[in-house]
């Protein structure tokens, strides 16, 4: 790694961290005039940029994120049904009580071919709540997040959504030949915004991500981590109510990955009542509902 | 209108932006007008309508299938489908129009004594039928592989049918022979007329069915609820 691409995933990870900006940027000017006048190499003087940033931050007392898990019991292991116990927020964010219901989700059971895919799911989540589906491959997460977005019907139940509703799929939902500026215009004029408001409001959203969206890359040559944070970014567009993220981080590296679990904090900060699917269970505490889709036999077996 | 000419302009920009189909859909009419040139130029002048028709149709197909993956999420970003179905359909007859325009430019140089006025309301209905046609076939046909082979089918029954068949008439650019046959042969004013309604029907039909294939795709489900 070199000088610069050492310096600038410090600055990454020190922002990550929550440092202030004008102590971080003390930091890396530090450690660049050090590397400058010593020659040496960053990994040799500092070791990796993770590991002097997590220094850093205990160093000025900045608190780290808490590590104990809470999984909500009502919704353990439980197929369709949602948990309503709450888990320990981010140590970074500060959490509000949640609000009045966004998303109110009743019985909703879907069939492929005569396979049973959701039988009875229900889910209610808040303004300012996060809530995760979790379950195995086929268990019928995407198929949940569709029917809630409205994209699929179900066999049975129902869906009531109280205000707008932001929708982020697993891949595709973004158009080959344009620029991201661009996606933000098309998004953002249906949501009633100005080209301008749009473009700066999708450019906040993709700053949160550590993305600068502002360059002429059509969206085919954007890699799969980027493309996916311009997926994210055109969910978030316009402030909507409810966010429906249908695994939004795949291809994200680990410090994208990071951002992202801090962008979902301040919206839910913000009041936003969120769904992520998710199959990474080492942030499921700091979410506020569990929904594990995975069926009652592949549980118990 | 603000959110039709948004979807316009974005979808004129990706269409310019695929520039190997471009050159492919501006200089197939130019193949189809040299095939008859030496031997039958009134023919040249059915066959060049005839490939901006095709050309036209294909971009179409190919944009409406390519735009199935991002027009659910505008439809929950605010949209609602005609936006959607408009403003593309609006970007595809800008492309139609700048592609027929130096079409009629070779043929007002390089043909004579044929209606000038005519052969142009051939290409503006030709580029009026041609767009909707391909949405239309995206939106019954979602593979392009199939909707390209049935507008090969289409196209071929176009050329070799005879139009003076009642079947005939079925076929989306009918008209083209019609008002062509007036253009050329100078007939009576009966192939303009019948011609000219052929193509106001079909544009109105086309578009309708356009509206109607968008409409339930993109319908909000009745299980959804925004309270």
């Amino acid at each position: 790694m070199n000088h610069d691409g050492w310096l600038h995933a410090l600055t990454g990870e020190l922002h990550r961290r929550g440092l202030d900006p004008n102590l971080s940027r003390h930091v890396v000017a530090e450690a660049a005039a050090h590397l400058r006048d010593s020659g040496e190499a960053p990994l040799r003087v500092f070791g990796p940029p993770e590991t002097y940033a997590a220094a850093v931050a205990e160093s000025v007392g900045v608190p780290r994120p808490q590590t104990g898990r809470a999984w909500p019991d009502a919704s353990a292991g439980v197929a369709g049904s949602a948990g309503t116990g709450r888990a320990a927020g981010s140590a970074r964010t500060v959490r509000s009580s949640p609000g009045p219901i966004r998303l109110d989700v009743r019985g909703i059971s879907k069939r492929y071919r005569r396979r049973p895919v959701l039988s009875g799911v229900d889910l209610t989540v808040r303004a300012g709540e996060i809530a995760a589906v979790v379950g195995a491959n086929g268990a019928g997460k995407s198929t949940f997040l569709r029917i809630c977005a409205g994209l699929i019907s179900p066999d049975r139940g129902q869906v009531r959504v109280h205000g707008s509703l932001g929708y982020c799929p697993q891949s595709g939902g973004t158009n080959d030949y344009l620029y991201p500026d661009e996606h933000f215009v098309l998004v953002g004029a249906g949501r009633g915004l100005p080209r301008a408001t749009a473009r700066a409001a999708g450019r906040e959203h993709a700053a949160a991500l550590d993305w600068d969206p502002s360059g002429r890359t059509q969206a085919r040559h954007l890699s799969g981590g980027t493309r996916q944070k311009l997926n994210l970014v055109m969910a978030a567009l316009g402030e909507p109510d409810v966010l429906l993220l249908d695994e939004p981080y795949q291809g994200f590296d680990r410090g994208t990955y990071l951002d992202f679990w801090q962008q979902l904090w301040r919206w839910r900060s913000a009041g936003k009542a969120i769904v992520v699917v998710t199959h990474l269970l080492n942030q499921l505490d700091r979410v506020d509902t569990v929904l594990d889709l995975t069926p009652t036999r592949e549980v118990s077996a | 209108m603000t959110k039709i000419l948004t979807v316009a302009e974005l979808a004129l920009r990706e269409i310019l932006r695929r520039r190997s189909v471009l050159v492919i859909l501006t200089l197939l009419p130019l193949a189809f007008y040299f095939s008859r040139r030496e031997d039958h130029l009134g023919q040249s002048i059915r066959f060049v309508c005839l490939g901006i028709g095709w050309a036209l149709s294909t971009a179409a197909l190919f944009a409406g299938s390519a735009a199935r993956g991002i027009e659910p999420r505008l439809r929950l970003s605010g949209y609602r489908p005609h936006h959607l179905h408009l403003g593309r359909l609006v970007a595809l007859w800008t492309v139609g129009v700048g592609l027929s325009v130096p079409y009629f430019a070779l043929i007002r140089f390089d043909q004579h004594d044929v209606r000038y006025g005519a052969i142009a309301l051939i290409m503006m209905l030709t580029v009026a039928v041609a767009a909707p046609f391909g949405l239309a076939l995206s939106a019954v046909v979602p593979r392009e592989l199939e909707g390209t082979l049935v507008l090969l089918t289409v196209v071929g029954l176009q050329m070799i049918m005879d139009p003076a068949g009642a079947a005939s008439r079925l076929l989306p650019f009918w008209f083209s022979r019609e008002i062509g046959t007036y253009a050329i042969d100078h007939t009576d004013g009966g192939y303009l007329t019948r011609g000219l309604m052929h193509g106001i029907v079909l544009t109105l039909a086309l578009t309708a069915l356009v509206a109607v294939a968008s409409g339930i795709r993109l319908r909000q489900r009745s299980h959804l609820k925004f309270m």
